[in-house]
């Protein structure tokens, strides 16, 4: 989640107050943040935030704005959603924009008393929430434009990617659409979302001015915000309405907290939206929750009054009546993250600080248990040690390197289908090549080796719900210069008898081992496992000079035929 | 030395030492060969014994001799067997044989070099000459040379009786032709190898003289034991035995032993205390579906909250057959407007198909999941151990997989309070610390959210996990009506920490010296 910079002088500013370090620490929490760094002679602070579900948090304006409302204990109202005069601007979306990128919402914020703080803000803030709210710039994208320089109304449409041209931002000459793509540095970044479509979005004013290459980037003549720029046009594509808006909501409150002027901008869409045909943008979506007292009460374990929900939920940033045992919230129009009112008693806990709660030791009584299996594991685990067998521990993700020679004819692996290293690329089907991983960097490791491990493999198994099961399997190895069959067949004999397990050993060929050594471990007609000496070319691949001998069993098996007995 | 010193020396001597000082009368010198006689040692020992005496300041060399010693070459004993090439040359023309160099070579079976060398010396010793054709000749002088070829064969019979025989005990000319065939004939073709040995003589010093007195005084033991055995047992002879002390200061052998894992042994730790508090073992499939791995846990499909983490698809198949009912329906309905939940839900279109896609288990909280539609004991406490994936690129941080500790606790009366009871409760079992701090946190699955912060003995203050109630939107579609708390610990640093390690990838070394030596600190 988002680490973002800001200065501590301009946070302090927004606040209102001065903060020590420390109460800024403790203030943090309230956003779910904390504070990774601070540096003195820069002033800069470094803040991380959790919360992927508010994106309103994201800014110095955003934690500012929580902290403030907590130290004043008021919510802060933006009127500016009521819009009292009818918007004035217009951006037109043509028909062809549903297929490819369906939703645009703008406003104007005018009168910005703009500096660097404030520009750093805004940057980083519209990098924030392109790359992680808006899934870098998948969903949703931001414009942000020198207001006097736009000739409303503005086009929303597609062009094609040739013949259009226009100088992006941190360019010096004119360039197609087609060429931004191959080009600029954005352009190669983001270029995935728009090319599959044989048209790419663009605003264009009346003028026939490009504004911009949603989602890649701003012309440089219009889309260039400077130290002296004092109005400006905010503009949200995306995906996803709501989250559209939304991301204009916070950026709208941000610019508004910084003393700025904001319009409404009408859109007009030709088809159908949840909103309507024609939207005057900002849209407050802010939910409406009526919650009873007991809802408080019972979520977080003792009694509350009424007035003292009232009072944490307005200092939270909620706009709350109380009346006949029940809240009327109404959240604030930068937020869209509460869906249930449990989301309300939490905002509750967070206001009133989670150290003002007594944790109560849980007094239900319960009694604790192992699986079967994780017992029947430990069990053999016991006595595997008990007979001087070293335990070990593998990952079970490997190369398929590590497991092909251990295949049997027409047995699969558990493929993974994005595969970053090859080194990681399936999951084990079994325990020995693990063992023999082992072995292959152990050989200074003074002998007689006798190793084993339980753990979980995953089976191939094209019958199964999910195309594969996990299985618990247990494999042991000996290696030393006079490590064979006998050995190891006298360590599974033991182990068996004293699981209780009666056995025979059925001759068999199997990947792993040299013919004629190598058994089918049978119980109760059940193939439990397999036994043998491990073939000398597979020793040589690993570079192991040393004889091994080696047996798996499956403990799920073993289980069932214990469970049945 | 004083007496108890040497009492103190005699307490630990070793058996040869006793044998090399019992040789010794009180008075004079004992050549090496003496003792060797008379304490039944072989040289080697010996040797050892007697450095370790003169290491002790109880014997000195007295004189050190060199003997020269002779024995037979391969060369020498073959003409032991043949006679040398010039007396079989001579007893052939003795014979009357007709032959030419060549012949011996080629019907002899001689080496040429060995031919030419004998003829030669024949012939300066006016014995043969060589006539028309090549043939060999006896002449008259032969008659006066004839002894001196004779007496080589006598020497090697004498030589080879004796072996190895003192140079010194030959009579004058006889040193004198070992010491020419020796000489003349250079190592290889030598018929005579002298070698040098050195015989040294001991005395006993005063400290030594002094201990043989002790011992002879003590006179009880004759013979002292290196070990107790059973035939000492069965016939009561270790009575008369002395054991000899050990020095118990040397490194014992190594010892392969069988042993349980060091990181297991944390993890069995872990789960027998959560066994102690209550919770029974859960266990899930490595390869999930997205269902249960994030869809059940109301993680949107198209929404950030989904990037927490990226993961590892399955190849083949791609998807679950099925997802399971009414489960699948549930979670969709709650996706989209709250279904039965009392919520407005994610408002989108929930894709069945994108839940079934297989991927590796990427939280443990799946688990929990797959348990709370399971049928759960209500109340009842749950935990798990699970191998879980996470595509990250692998480093001294991230391991490929990794073990998530969570759990899950049902009941009527859970509530946030219960929630930082039960955190406080894991802080004090399993990181025995004594302060904490409950920080607001966030997870897609639960609302209220918290971190649990604790002050570790060793590693100060530490976020030890993080917990929360199951939001409605996941408990209602599976079923479960009563509010559940679900927690996950982050343990793996404590882990790293008591195993003393700063690479998370050793945790599951391949290097079997590393995982035998490793200790675990338990901070039980």
């Amino acid at each position: 989640m988002p680490t973002i910079d800001i200065k501590k002088h301009d946070l302090d500013g927004l606040i209102g107050k001065k903060l020590s370090l420390s109460a800024l620490e403790k203030h943090l929490m309230l956003a779910k943040a904390e504070l990774k760094e601070y540096i003195e002679e820069t002033d800069d602070l470094k803040v991380e935030l959790s919360d992927s579900n508010r994106p309103d948090l994201w800014s110095a304006e955003g934690i500012a704005r929580q902290i403030r409302i907590a130290l004043s204990g008021k919510p802060e109202v933006y009127d500016f959603f009521k819009h009292g005069r009818k918007a004035t601007r217009e951006i037109r979306v043509s028909k062809a924009m549903k297929s490819v990128r369906p939703y645009i919402a703008a406003c104007t914020a005018s009168g910005i008393r703009m500096n660097d703080d404030v520009l750093t803000q805004m940057i980083q803030s519209q990098d924030k929430l392109a790359e992680i709210f808006g899934r870098k710039r998948t969903t949703v994208s931001i414009g942000i434009y020198e207001l006097d320089r736009i000739m409303f109304p503005v086009d929303y449409r597609l062009a094609e990617p040739s013949s259009l041209s226009f100088i992006p931002l941190g360019m010096e000459e004119k360039l197609t659409l087609a060429e931004i793509l191959e080009r600029h540095p954005k352009g190669i970044a983001y270029g995935g979302i728009v090319k599959p479509f044989p048209q790419y979005p663009v605003l264009i004013d009346s003028m026939g001015h490009v504004l911009s290459f949603p989602p890649i980037i701003n012309s440089r003549e219009i889309g260039e915000v400077k130290p002296q720029t004092r109005n400006v046009l905010i503009e949200v594509t995306g995906t996803d309405l709501r989250m559209t808006m939304l991301t204009l909501n916070i950026l709208a409150v941000s610019f508004y907290d910084r003393g700025a002027e904001l319009e409404p901008v009408k859109v007009t869409y030709p088809y159908s939206t949840e909103f309507g045909k024609v939207v005057a943008f900002p849209v407050n979506t802010a939910g409406k929750f009526k919650v009873p007292l007991a809802t408080f009460s019972a979520g977080l374990g003792e009694n509350v009054a009424l007035t003292d929900v009232k009072k944490r939920l307005e200092s939270y940033g909620h706009i709350v009546s109380a009346a006949r045992g029940q809240v009327a919230v109404t959240v604030a129009p930068y937020r869209d993250d509460i869906m249930h009112p449990m989301d309300l008693v939490e905002d509750y806990a967070i206001s009133r600080g989670y150290d003002s709660f007594e944790p109560v030791m849980p007094q239900q009584s319960t009694v604790g248990s192992l699986s079967r299996l994780e017992l029947l594991s430990d069990t053999i685990r016991g006595h595997l040690v008990g007979s001087g067998f070293q335990e070990i521990m593998s990952n079970i993700l490997c190369s398929r390197e590590e497991l092909e020679d251990s295949l049997q004819p027409g047995e699969q692996l558990v493929e993974v289908d994005n595969v970053m290293s090859l080194a990681y690329s399936v999951l084990r089907h079994r325990v020995i090549p693990s063992l023999l991983n082992v072995e292959a960097v152990s050989s200074k490791a003074f002998y007689p080796h006798r190793i084993f491990e339980a753990g979980e493999v995953a089976v191939f198994d094209q019958s199964a719900i999910m195309g594969s099961r996990t299985d618990l399997n247990l494999a042991a190895l000996i290696s030393h210069p006079g490590a064979n069959f006998s050995e190891m067949h006298s360590s599974l004999d033991v182990l068996l008898y004293y699981l209780g397990l009666e056995y025979k050993l059925e001759p068999s060929g199997h990947a792993l081992f040299i013919p004629g050594r190598c058994g089918k471990i049978i119980a109760a007609d059940a193939e439990l496992g397999f036994i043998g000496e491990v073939r000398p070319e597979l020793l040589e691949r690993r570079q192991i000079a040393m004889p091994c001998a080696a047996f798996e069993i499956t403990l799920n098996g073993a289980l069932r035929l214990l469970i049945k007995n | 030395m004083t007496t108890s010193e040497l009492q103190k020396l005699l307490e630990s001597f070793h058996p040869l030492e006793h044998k090399v000082l019992l040789s010794f009368d009180r008075e004079g010198a004992l050549s090496a060969s003496d003792i060797l006689t008379r304490s039944g040692l072989d040289e080697s020992r010996l040797d050892m014994a007697s450095g370790w005496l003169q290491s002790k300041g109880l014997l000195d060399v007295k004189d050190e001799s060199v003997t020269s010693l002779v024995s037979l070459t391969e060369a020498g004993k073959e003409y032991l067997q043949k006679g040398t090439p010039e007396m079989r040359i001579i007893n052939a023309l003795k014979e009357g044989k007709q032959f030419t160099v060549k012949d011996i070579i080629q019907s002899w079976g001689m080496d040429p070099s060995e031919v030419s060398s004998a003829v030669g010396a024949l012939k300066e010793d006016n014995a043969v000459r060589i006539v028309q054709g090549g043939v060999l000749e006896d002449t008259i002088g032969l008659v006066l040379v004839l002894p001196s070829y004779e007496s080589i064969g006598k020497l090697l019979r004498a030589v080879s009786e004796g072996e190895p025989a003192d140079l010194a005990s030959f009579p004058a000319d006889q040193r004198a032709a070992i010491q020419a065939n020796f000489h003349k004939r250079g190592k290889s073709k030598g018929i005579f190898r002298i070698t040098e040995k050195k015989n040294r003589s001991y005395t006993l010093t005063d400290d030594g003289k002094e201990l043989l007195r002790l011992i002879k005084e003590r006179g009880v033991v004759t013979e002292e034991a290196s070990a107790l055995t059973p035939e000492m047992l069965k016939q009561g002879t270790w009575k008369n035995k002395k054991f000899r002390a050990y020095n118990i200061a040397l490194n014992p052998p190594r010892q392969s032993i069988g042993r349980k894992h060091p990181y297991k042994e944390f993890l069995d730790f872990v789960k027998y205390k959560f066994i102690g508090m209550g919770f029974e073992e859960m266990r899930g499939p490595l390869v999930e579906s997205e269902f249960w791995d994030m869809d059940a846990l109301f993680m949107p499909q198209f929404h950030p909250a989904r990037n927490i983490h990226d993961v590892y698809f399955v190849k083949n198949p791609i998807a679950a057959k099925e997802i399971e009912e009414p489960f699948g329906k549930r979670v969709a309905a709650a996706h989209k407007d709250g279904g039965k939940t009392g919520s407005t839900g994610w408002r989108y279109a929930f894709d069945l198909d994108r839940a079934k896609r297989l991927i590796l288990r990427s939280q443990g909280t799946a688990v929990s999941a797959r348990t709370l539609a399971s049928g759960p004991k209500i109340p009842g406490k749950y935990f798990s151990i699970a191998r879980c994936f996470r595509y990250d690129a692998v480093d001294a941080t991230h391991a490929p997989d990794f073990y998530q500790v969570e759990g899950i606790v049902l009941g009527a009366y859970i509530n946030f309070k219960t929630l930082l009871g039960l955190l406080k409760l894991f802080g004090q079992e399993i990181a025995k610390a004594g302060e904490f701090q409950f920080r607001p946190a966030y997870f897609p699955f639960t609302e209220p959210s918290v971190e649990l912060h604790v002050k570790h003995p060793e590693l100060g203050w530490m976020e030890l996990g993080g917990a929360g109630i199951f939001r409605p939107e996941v408990t209602k579609p599976l079923g479960v009506d009563v509010p559940v708390i679900a927690w996950g610990l982050g343990l793996d640093r404590m882990a790293m920490v008591a195993l003393g390690i700063q690479d998370i990838r050793d945790l599951f070394s391949r290097d079997l010296d590393f995982v035998r030596t490793k200790k675990i600190q338990l901070n039980k």
